[in-house]
């Protein structure tokens, strides 16, 4: 008998031991951030709200060295990749890309970074904000308005790429949810981001913004895309130019001339804000953050990682990346405002860099130019072209453009170096491009517009004949646009949008080619250095091949 | 404090007092043909352990009187039985028989008997691989274990552990352990980097289980196999010390081969000839290279030879002691172990004393402290403390090998070796224009990772015959702790110059004209930590002719790790499992096991936590029959045996919490002329709120076979194993959602093959030798894995294997008419097309070459195959054991600066291209551009990927114990012996210039793989 009790306490201690051994496995774990998290009800600055906010801005588009380390602008006539290899530029220009690796694909950046432009809208107004601005706009108000703009420039960047894309207004897509979505029509897309513009844009911090929020979207920035985009939509390769025919997600299926008009005015009303305007300097706009010209900005601080990736290979550290062409170098002109190829501007092909139009001083570094306190130099052997296995330049240019002011110091400074989406002096020429187009023959506005431009340029004298007609004033507009804009991202986008990339980027690329001869003396030679190709099919980006696989409505854009 | 210690030292002296008074007490030797054998275990006829022989062989035993009968066993020894007389003195002498039928191997939370065992498991004792140089235990198992799977990537000290898998590999899921086998250490899991630290000297014996019914026990961490490593553990006996003290020399297995400037800046002129642009080199150039009278200016330098010494040292020390009285038994050991670099010193005036060591060094010192109390009759208790604390030293400048073999950063032409005023030199043709890297390892400093390992084990087992005869209860705590830091004492770049032999003058590089202070800083490593708490009810019985064994587990454990940039650090992750064996045999002829877990694991959402893992397991002992015996007296033992079962794998990739929506800290953004950078959230992928652990259907079929008294014995296991519900991403969500998806539970892969093992042992006179062999074959196939349909057949990945390298078809070089026949494809790219270059395959037609045509070429980098021979044998003292270790059925590519011109370092094989006069080419054409259609980087093809088989001289052992009578002062035992490691390598790699082992589709520049030849002594005491 006292065995079995012996026994039995045995088996109850070790039952209730196994008992005991509850099981403390939590159901959900809890360290991890969640959405009601970032939304949080019962906080009145909205801290983590804000900081959803922010990395929507991280997804926002840059511009320096971006293709595969090299200038979207070195996919262009305008400049080419010193790196002598197989590049995404070099794709780019020469149309060696399929669907499955287009170089410049946005496609899942520009989604994803919609997606999270919708959470925020969805949700900001749970979260219970107490700022407002000075002007009485409510904070909620105003983070909402920015994540509308960057819906906006983000839907822009896709339909500069891919023509109509599909719009998903402020749906965010749960788990489950039917993705089989078609895609809008050129047009349908481009009255969604107009409208949006003028929705959110009062909305949107006043001009000019503050200095602790330099970089934030302000009703400027919302005028300024709606003015670029309605230009885009009224140039012709959308506006009866359309590639495919009736296409609707190539571009509009007819020809309005009252949308060169909408631009304009669009363009006008920047100005009529009255608080933007030229910098009297050129190079500062790169440079000075505080800036009246600056529109919209993403931030990339005070560095010299730029210069030390594009300034002649020859400094130490530095790389010499980008090889800007002869054909750039050509079309600035003399600072008499003439074209080198008037017998009447003074040119002296024995001493090309002489008396040129100023802003080539700052977007070139040529044989000669001072930089870090000694000529640059890139004849024949010279210590930035010196021959031999390293990188150097391909035209015997090198890009000064955005590079900070170091042309006499020892060793690069740190710089701002602010990625610039949008600038005065971009809305000024898309103005007097609009204005002209949409005229006879063009106006005082127009000569207005592009004047500034020159004049801010130093040229002197500044002034145009009179007598243009609207055919010789387009191609000064043209031609301004390109030196003005060198290297920020618009030439790329300007050829395909006017329909002219079939001839102007299916060329030869030249350089220079400089001998030192045993008396000191310089010689110059133009010589090829790049063959672009260009087909119909390039004016548009292909849609990712792995999307069209996925989605059975997603048609392929012509030729892809 | 003091009064502590003899408190402690009274109540161990005490103890044996209390506990025992009738004894009987015997002592003796036990040796077998090659003399004193350690090791040897003293059991009771009911298999109760009181000692085991020391290191020479002999033992000391007190028992109760009732004990009439001692055993002996050893793995590898038929057991002997004598019956003992008070105060005798006995010799047993013990016959060999590899793989006798009693042999005891390690399973999960027990042991079987080769007879009895109805699973696969393999085994080896740790005597086997006890002599092999190599710091790692898993480098000593190659070539040596039925199913094991092995490949060193990298030969750097203290980096060198193989990665391994036990047969083969056979799911999708993206985790880096997705495929690693569960490693048990004393019933206690262990990392793959915590076994690597193990010193071989603390090991008894190491298991692999590899199918349903061994492993089903692990259930949910089952499924990749499991590599059991149990430790040594005292034996009563009065103090036994046993030392080891080697020393042996590494030099790298493959001598690096550059071409010297002349060849190189040659083969540079020709490509940059090939692609129509000005030629850097003048032939006065190439002149002044090839005879070397301008050492300045057209410097020539071995890089290789001038960094690296043809060999280094490499030194091992143990001690143990291990003893005991029938209380309380002890092992304790120590161990060091020191592995030098291969780089050279360089002197520099900051440094000249050599006081910063920045070359490559491993240095690891482990102790191990097991005790086993007998605190009463029924209760036994343990305590085991081990603790291992290593450093690896390697140069702050980077890895040296791969700077080396980068023409991105010197070539042999780039710089003197020191300028004529002993000044550093700097690579002034290149883009990173470095200094040379001798300046750099002379001056910057080093990388030193510490690292602390500890473990802690305390149990204990309660014998319950108060309930029932064959019943205990064991319980067990367990803590293992790693704790990791880097110091780095590091300096920017030193000065440098250009020295012009013209003009005599020097030109600084850079900024810096001195060298600075240094600075230190620390860096954090690993550091986690582990508890896991078992308790277990044992029943073990027999009636008669019936034997029942059955275990019921209760298991749980909590790890817990600090990374650097994780929020879930220090967040435990928890398993919690029930386990249990039921087993059964009438007469050891008919077997049946049944094996299950019941366990789960908090990376599962809280109703999809537990799965139950059953495994069914029976066998035939066929020779049990007394028909069969009779008839094929021969044969001791034909066994078949089959299990079936289910397991799993409870890895995941990335987040732990796959089944949550996380979102995440991002990289930041800021606003202003002067604001501070915010750190921004972002949504994570969305969660799978099905997620849940893969699965595998484990079917094993074996036999097992001992002929001629033992001397032959076989065991051959077919498996085939199903892994569905693999974790992987579902491929076909569209971008435009603007979100990704978790990995879900799709894929399913089979993997089959075979493994087994020979033994033959015999002997001639007193000659006694072994042959045995090894093989393991491992094959699996994508069954399914949610493939978007692709547009070409070629293009799909199901049904072929995981790994499976995809690329074109080389059809040789394209020839001038190729390239004017336009039906010729042609390369999409805008590359221009010249003869000498490849020559692909255009699947589909189209007249381009690009994605659509690439294809499955060759096999994945995880061998099929792997074998192994070992030749063993003794006379008298001497001793010698060879083994070949050979691997075939995979393929290895070498890309970017392994080999491609221009980011590599010219090598012999370049001087094989293709030239007009060399058209049947071992190499294309020459080419500066680095993105040609002859790049392997950006066109992978079968022209690179080689079909890789090798066979290595993996070890050599010769040994010689010296005859007792010569052994001065107390020593009783004393061997001399010589090992060596990797000696010879048979491979049909021998194009390019890396180790077969390598990693595929890198540049194959890691430390390279060490040979070893050590000599060694160990005395017993």
């Amino acid at each position: 008998m006292k065995n079995y009790i012996y026994k039995f306490l045995w088996v109850a201690v070790i039952t209730l031991f196994a008992v005991s051994c509850k099981s403390t496995l939590e159901d959900v774990p809890v360290e991890q951030q969640t959405l009601e998290f970032v939304f949080d009800k019962n906080d009145s600055a909205g801290s983590n709200a804000n900081r959803f906010l922010f990395d929507i801005y991280t997804h926002l588009p840059v511009l320096f060295n971006r293709v595969g380390g090299d200038f979207l602008d070195a996919a262009t006539d305008d400049g080419i990749s010193s790196l002598n290899s197989n590049t995404s530029v070099q794709q780019l220009a020469q149309g060696t890309y399929t669907s499955t690796n287009y170089p410049d694909d946005q496609w899942a950046n520009c989604y994803a970074a919609i997606r999270q432009t919708n959470i925020f809208i969805n949700n900001i107004d749970q979260v219970p904000l107490l700022g407002k601005l000075s002007n009485g706009t409510p904070y909620n108000k105003v983070w909402k308005a920015e994540a509308k703009f960057l819906r906006a420039l983000f839907y822009f960047e896709l339909v500069k790429r891919y023509g109509g894309v599909p719009l998903l207004g402020d749906k965010v897509f749960q788990l489950g949810d039917d993705l089989n979505i078609p895609r809008n029509s050129f047009a349908d897309c481009v009255q969604y981001i107009k409208n949006e513009c003028d929705s959110m844009k009062n909305n949107l911090r006043p001009d000019p913004v503050e200095p602790s929020n330099l970089m934030r979207p302000t009703k400027g920035a919302a005028l300024a895309l709606k003015a670029r985009l309605l230009l885009y939509a009224a140039s012709p390769l959308y506006n009866g130019g359309n590639i495919d025919g009736n296409n609707a997600l190539t571009g509009y299926t007819d020809y309005d001339k009252e949308r060169w008009n909408l631009a304009a005015a669009a363009a006008d009303s920047v100005r009529a804000e009255n608080v933007f305007g030229l910098d009297t300097a050129f190079k500062d706009v790169f440079i000075v953050e505080y800036n009246n010209e600056r529109i919209f900005a993403r931030i990339n601080g005070s560095n010299s990682s730029l210069d030390k990736e594009d300034s002649p290979m020859g400094y130490t550290l530095s790389n010499g990346r980008t090889s800007p062409t002869q054909e750039l170098a050509d079309a600035f002109g003399m600072i008499n405002g003439k074209d080198i190829t008037d017998p009447a501007s003074g040119y002296n092909s024995i001493d090309p860099y002489k008396n040129r139009d100023p802003r080539f001083y700052k977007t070139f570094f040529y044989n000669g130019s001072i930089w870090l306190s000694r000529p640059v130099e890139t004849f024949e052997g010279g210590a930035d072209k010196p021959g031999g296995t390293r990188q150097q330049t391909r035209t015997g240019y090198y890009l000064r453009k955005f590079l900070g002011d170091n042309e006499t110091l020892t060793a690069f400074n740190d710089h701002s170096h602010d990625h610039i989406l949008f600038r005065y002096g971009e809305v000024l020429l898309n103005y007097a491009e609009a204005r002209n187009e949409y005229l006879d023959k063009p106006d005082q506005n127009v000569y207005n517009a592009v004047e500034a431009i020159r004049r801010r340029a130093k040229l002197s004298p500044y002034q145009l004949s009179a007598t243009l007609t609207k055919d010789s004033m387009r191609i000064i507009i043209h031609h301004e646009r390109r030196k003005e804009l060198a290297f920020e991202e618009h030439r790329y986008w300007d050829v395909r949008r006017w329909k002219e990339a079939e001839t102007t980027f299916n060329t030869s690329l030249h350089g220079m080619l400089i001998y030192k001869l045993g008396s000191g003396t310089l010689t110059y030679q133009k010589v090829p250095v790049y063959t672009m190709a260009f087909a119909a099919k390039m004016y548009f980006a292909p849609i990712p091949y792995s999307e069209v696989t996925k989605n059975n409505k997603m048609v392929q854009n012509p030729q892809w | 404090m003091k009064r502590y210690v003899y408190i402690f030292l009274l109540i161990l002296s005490i103890s044996p007092c209390i506990l025992l008074n009738a004894q009987v007490k015997v002592s003796g030797i036990v040796k077998d043909a090659g003399g004193p054998l350690p090791g040897v275990a003293i059991r009771t006829r009911g298999g109760v352990n009181i000692g085991i022989t020391s290191l020479d062989g002999r033992f000391a035993v007190t028992v109760k009187d009732s004990i009439h009968v001692l055993m002996f066993n050893s793995l590898g020894y038929q057991a002997e039985e004598r019956i003992i007389v008070n105060g005798e003195f006995l010799e047993i002498i013990m016959q060999p028989s590899h793989q006798s039928l009693d042999e005891v191997v390690v399973v999960g939370y027990g042991t079987v008997k080769r007879i009895t065992s109805t699973g696969s498991v393999s085994a080896i004792k740790a005597s086997e691989i006890k002599e092999i140089p190599t710091s790692n235990v898993q480098n000593a198992l190659t070539g040596k274990i039925p199913g094991f799977f092995s490949q060193q990537r990298s030969g750097q000290p203290g980096k060198d552990a193989s990665d391994f898998f036990i047969r083969g590999v056979s799911s999708l899921n993206s985790d880096a352990g997705a495929n690693q086998p569960l490693i048990i250490v004393d019933d206690v899991e262990y990392t793959y980097d915590q076994l690597s630290q193990i010193n071989v000297n603390e090991i008894e014996s190491i298991s692999i289980l590899k199918d349903a019914s061994t492993t089903a026990v692990y259930g949910i961490k089952g499924a990749n196999g499991v590599l059991v490593v149990t430790t040594r553990r005292g034996a009563s006996g009065s103090p036994k010390i046993n030392i080891r003290l080697e020393t042996g020399i590494q030099s790298p297995v493959k001598k690096l081969d550059f071409l010297n400037s002349y060849q190189s800046a040659s083969l540079v002129n020709e490509a940059y000839k090939n692609d129509g642009l000005p030629l850097p080199f003048t032939k006065n150039d190439l002149t002044l290279f090839q005879n070397g009278t301008d050492p300045y200016g057209h410097p020539d330098v071995n890089w290789y030879n001038q960094i690296f010494k043809p060999s280094s040292m490499q030194r091992n020390g143990n001690i143990d002691i291990s003893g005991g009285g029938a209380a309380i038994k002890y092992f304790i050991s120590g161990g060091a172990f020191s592995q030098d670099g291969a780089v050279r010193h360089f002197d520099d005036s900051y440094n000249s004393e050599g006081i910063v060591n920045s070359n490559y060094y491993f240095r690891r010192f482990n102790f191990r402290s097991n005790l086993d109390v007998q605190a009463s009759k029924s209760l036994s208790l343990r305590l085991d403390i081990t603790g291992r604390f290593s450093q690896i030293n390697q140069p702050y400048a980077g890895n040296v090998v791969s700077e080396l073999y980068d023409f991105g950063k010197v070539h042999p032409y780039s710089a003197p070796f020191l300028n004529p005023n002993g000044s550093y030199a700097y690579a002034s043709d290149t883009k990173s224009q470095l200094p040379t890297i001798n300046a750099r390892l002379a001056t910057q400093g080093y990388d030193l990772e510490r690292r602390n390992d500890m473990n802690i084990l305390f149990g204990g087992t309660q014998k319950l015959e108060v309930i029932t005869k064959g019943l205990s209860f064991s319980a067990r705590v367990a803590y293992a702790s790693v704790e990791s830091n880097t110091r780095e004492q590091f300096r920017e770049v030193p000065p440098s110059y250009l020295y012009n032999p013209v003009t005599g003058s020097y030109t600084l590089h850079g900024s810096v004209y001195t060298e600075g202070n240094y600075t230190l800083r620390a860096k954090q490593g690993l550091y986690n930590n582990r508890v896991n708490l078992q308790a277990y009810l044992n029943y073990d019985r027999t009636f008669g002719d019936h034997h029942f064994n059955s275990l019921v587990l209760f298991n749980r454990e909590s790890y817990k790790e600090k990374t650097i940039f994780q929020s879930s650090d220090w967040i435990p992750q928890n398993f919690q499992g029930t386990t249990f064996k039921v087993g059964y045999d009438y007469k050891q002829k008919y077997l049946i096991d049944f094996n299950g877990g019941y366990n789960g694991s908090d990376r599962f959402k809280s109703n999809n936590r537990f799965g139950f893992f059953p495994a069914i397991s029976a066998g035939y002992n066929i020779s049990n029959e007394s028909y069969f015996k009779n008839k094929f007296t021969f044969v001791d033992l034909l066994k078949i045996r089959g299990s079936f079962g289910l397991v799993g794998s409870d890895k995941v990739s990335g987040d732990r919490y796959l089944y949550q929506q996380v979102y995440y800290a991002g990289g930041g953004y800021n606003f202003g002329t002067s604001a501070t950078n915010v750190s921004s959230i972002y949504e994570g992928n969305f969660g799978n709120p099905e997620v849940t652990w893969e699965k595998q259907q484990s079917l094993d079929l074996g036999i097992d076979v001992n002929l001629f008294k033992s001397k032959i014995s076989v065991t051959l296991d077919y498996f085939n194993n199903l892994r569905y519900d693999q974790l992987v991403t579902p491929s076909n969500y569209p971008l435009a959602a603007g979100i990704g998806i978790s990995p879900t539970n799709i894929a399913k892969v089979r993997n089959q093959g075979f493994d087994g093992m020979l033994i033959f042992h015999n002997n001639l006179g007193k000659f006694n030798y072994t042959v045995q062999g090894v093989i393991s074959y491992a094959k699996n196939k994508i069954l399914y894995m949610d493939e978007p349909a692709a547009r070409y057949s070629w293009l799909a990945r199901t049904g072929y294997p995981i790994g499976q390298p995809y690329g074109y078809h080389c059809l040789g070089f394209y020839t001038q008419a190729d390239i004017d026949n336009p039906d010729i494809a042609k390369p999409a790219t805008g590359s221009k097309i010249v003869p000498g270059d490849l020559k692909y395959q255009d699947l589909n037609n189209d007249g381009k070459i690009d994605q659509l045509d690439q294809k499955a070429i060759g096999k994945p980098n995880i061998p099929n195959t792997t074998f192994g021979l070992t030749l063993a044998g003794n006379y008298k003292g001497f001793s010698v054991s060879v083994l070949f270790q050979g691997t075939t059925g995979y393929s290895l590519s070498v890309t970017g600066t392994g080999i491609e011109p221009f980011q590599s370092q010219f090598q012999p094989i370049h001087e094989e291209r293709w030239t007009p006069d060399n058209t049947n080419a071992k190499f294309p054409r020459l080419s500066s551009n680095p993105t040609t259609i002859n790049s392997p980087s950006s066109y992978m093809s079968d022209f690179w990927l080689i079909d890789a088989k090798y066979i290595r001289l993996k070890t050599l052992e010769l040994g010689y114990q010296l005859p007792e009578k010569l052994l001065p002062l107390k020593i009783s035992n004393a061997r001399l012996y010589v090992s060596c490691y990797n000696l010879y390598t048979w491979t049909n790699y021998s194009l390019y210039q890396q180790d077969p082992e390598v990693t595929s589709n890198t540049a194959g520049d890691a430390y390279q793989n060490q040979r070893v030849v050590n000599i060694g002594i160990q005395i017993g005491l």
